[in-house]
């Protein structure tokens, strides 16, 4: 059969982040795929560097948007295992609080979008109405909606009042039952399942070859989640359970991270009820020369950190691994053997996050061949059209 | 299984031709000879079941050390195979033959700091742009981007403090 290849990128057509595949398609069907990533690399490594300790978690918290506490986190823990500096447990607390309240926000987006692609559009508003919530209440607990800037080694840069402990419980009694029905709405929904179910299956050891993390394994029924294997804030003496799907497909994904948000929700209420006043922040007042690593669990999956010193007050070597960067190779292992309207599905239903600016790219169509170029919208009416038969059809 | 027990085996398997240093209750180093990298990296991988997180390269004056961080899940510990590859040359075995997770680290190092992995399945670059100069590699110590960065800030605190004296 002819093969044609069919360059997506380097803009993310559906998710505007750049990045850049290049797809090889019999027919309909995928048989080989090309990826290439780093179209925005910024230099972080290199500029903390030139940083002091105490300034690096400012600038981590810009490596994303979203995980704007897992980098700052991981880093402090790195920092921690090299000084062997101890958090008071109501820095752990505080702690906890804020890595669930960006874990409910991120997968809330998550969700919102995952609809928009597969035309449940009603989906997307649901989803984004109930994350609006939870982002003022990281305005009123740490000042941003967004680059929280809350951690330090040793602890919490600003304390969270206890008056504003109720507030938490506000949010989460306002966004419990909504966040229920729409788990309940997507387990419940038959064309969802057929739609959604058996797309992009990443295989049990095919997630262990390609060493991908976070929701993308647990969806593949691999139980790791770094939260419960080298617990750090609180998550130890929490009532929580890592959530596991044994599918590997999209709907197992979804499935995965809407499930997610009620543990989220659970583990705050927790938060809430046990924190009590005292000290959150131990002053570390020197780095030991040696090496530390450090990783926490984002709600993409895994950060990973290692920092090493000279006992200077500069680290002389840092190095910063985003979750994105080990799940985005298996999209090569979930994506053979699709179909060309489920390709940008199965790499949206990893949740990539890239950063965000871009180099220009110039494409030209052959002249009055228009058909040549898929935008954005004629990949989304392709996604909707297959919904739309399969809905027709159930 | 402890960390005594993952201690113990990598001696027991590994304590031949490298030394193993246990850090605290959750870290693990082990330095490997190039030599030996592929057999470690395997016996890590495939045996002891280790996640790769990630690599790790670091620019020494001698040598480039590159660090493979695997993670123990079920454990909560990590072991870093320490390896390294001696200047001039910067060759050392590429990882990625064992299993592909090691494929884009891989190359990404290679970018940054100039270590040759021998038979990696995808040498291309990964990092750099395509009309970035053929040997120049940014996070070396003596790569001429940084050389510029510090004369740049040298110049400028020449002239801050021509400004400020009075």
């Amino acid at each position: 059969m002819k093969r044609t290849v069919i360059p997506v990128g380097p803009f993310h057509p559906i998710q505007e982040e750049p990045e850049f595949f290049q797809l090889t398609v019999e027919g309909e069907r995928v048989v080989d795929v090309d990826v290439r990533i780093s179209y925005n690399h910024r230099g972080i490594e290199r500029l903390c560097q030139d940083l002091t300790y105490d300034q690096i978690p400012f600038i981590l918290a810009r490596i994303c948007g979203i995980c704007s506490a897992s980098h700052p986190i991981a880093f402090c823990k790195a920092c921690e295992d090299l000084s062997g500096a101890e958090v008071p447990l109501r820095g752990k607390y505080l702690r906890t609080i804020i890595c669930e309240l960006e874990r409910i926000h991120s997968h809330l987006l998550w969700a919102g979008l995952a609809g928009h692609f597969i035309g449940y559009n009603t989906v997307f508003m649901w989803a984004w109405k109930y994350r609006e919530p939870v982002l003022d209440l990281l305005e009123t607990l740490v000042g941003n909606r967004n680059n929280y800037e809350n951690f330090v080694t040793g602890g919490c840069r600003r304390d969270i009042p206890q008056e504003m402990m109720p507030d938490i419980i506000k949010v989460m009694d306002e966004i419990q039952g909504p966040c229920e029905m729409l788990t309940n709405a997507v387990l419940d929904d038959p064309v969802l399942k057929v739609r959604l179910g058996g797309v992009g299956i990443l295989t049990y050891e095919d997630a262990v070859k390609w060493c991908t993390t976070g929701p993308t394994t647990r969806a593949s029924g691999v139980p790791i989640d770094v939260r419960a294997d080298e617990p750090y804030a609180c998550y130890d003496i929490l009532d929580w359970q890592v959530i596991t799907q044994p599918q590997g497909d999209v709907f197992a994904k979804v499935v995965v991270r809407m499930l997610e948000v009620l543990e989220a929700i659970k583990i705050l209420r927790q938060c809430v009820e046990q924190i009590e006043p005292g000290p959150w922040r131990n002053e570390v007042r020197e780095m030991p020369e040696g090496e530390g690593i450090g990783h926490a669990e984002a709600p993409r999956g895994e950060t990973f950190h290692y920092v090493c010193s000279d006992g200077t007050n500069y680290p002389i070597r840092y190095k910063v691994r985003a979750p994105t960067y080990v799940n985005l190779p298996s999209f090569r292992a979930s994506v053979i053997g699709q179909e060309l309207a489920d390709a940008m599905l199965t790499v949206a239903a990893m949740d990539p996050c890239y950063s965000c600016t871009e180099r220009m790219q110039v494409i030209r169509p052959r002249l009055g061949n228009k058909k040549e170029v898929l935008d954005q919208k004629a990949l989304l009416e392709m996604s909707w059209a297959k919904t739309e038969r399969i809905r027709k059809s159930v | 299984m402890t960390i005594e027990d993952v201690v113990n085996e990598l001696q027991e398997q590994l304590g031949s031709f490298a030394a193993i240093f246990q850090r605290n209750q959750k870290r693990v180093y082990v330095d490997v000879p190039p030599e030996q990298t592929l057999q470690a990296n395997r016996y890590v991988f495939e045996t002891m079941k280790g996640r790769l997180a990630t690599a790790t390269g670091r620019d020494t004056p001698e040598r480039i050390e590159v660090l493979y961080h695997y993670c123990f899940d079920s454990l909560g510990i990590v072991v870093t195979v320490r390896t390294w590859a001696l200047k001039p040359d910067c060759e050392l075995e590429s990882v990625a033959t064992i299993f592909p997770g090691a494929n884009f680290i891989e190359r990404e190092i290679y970018d940054l700091l100039g270590v040759k992995f021998l038979n990696h399945p995808d040498p291309r670059r990964l990092i750099l742009s395509d009309d970035w100069p053929e040997g120049v590699h940014p996070l070396r110590n003596d790569s001429p981007i940084r050389r510029a960065r510090n004369e740049t800030q040298e110049f400028m605190r020449a002239i801050t403090d021509e400004v400020t004296t009075p």
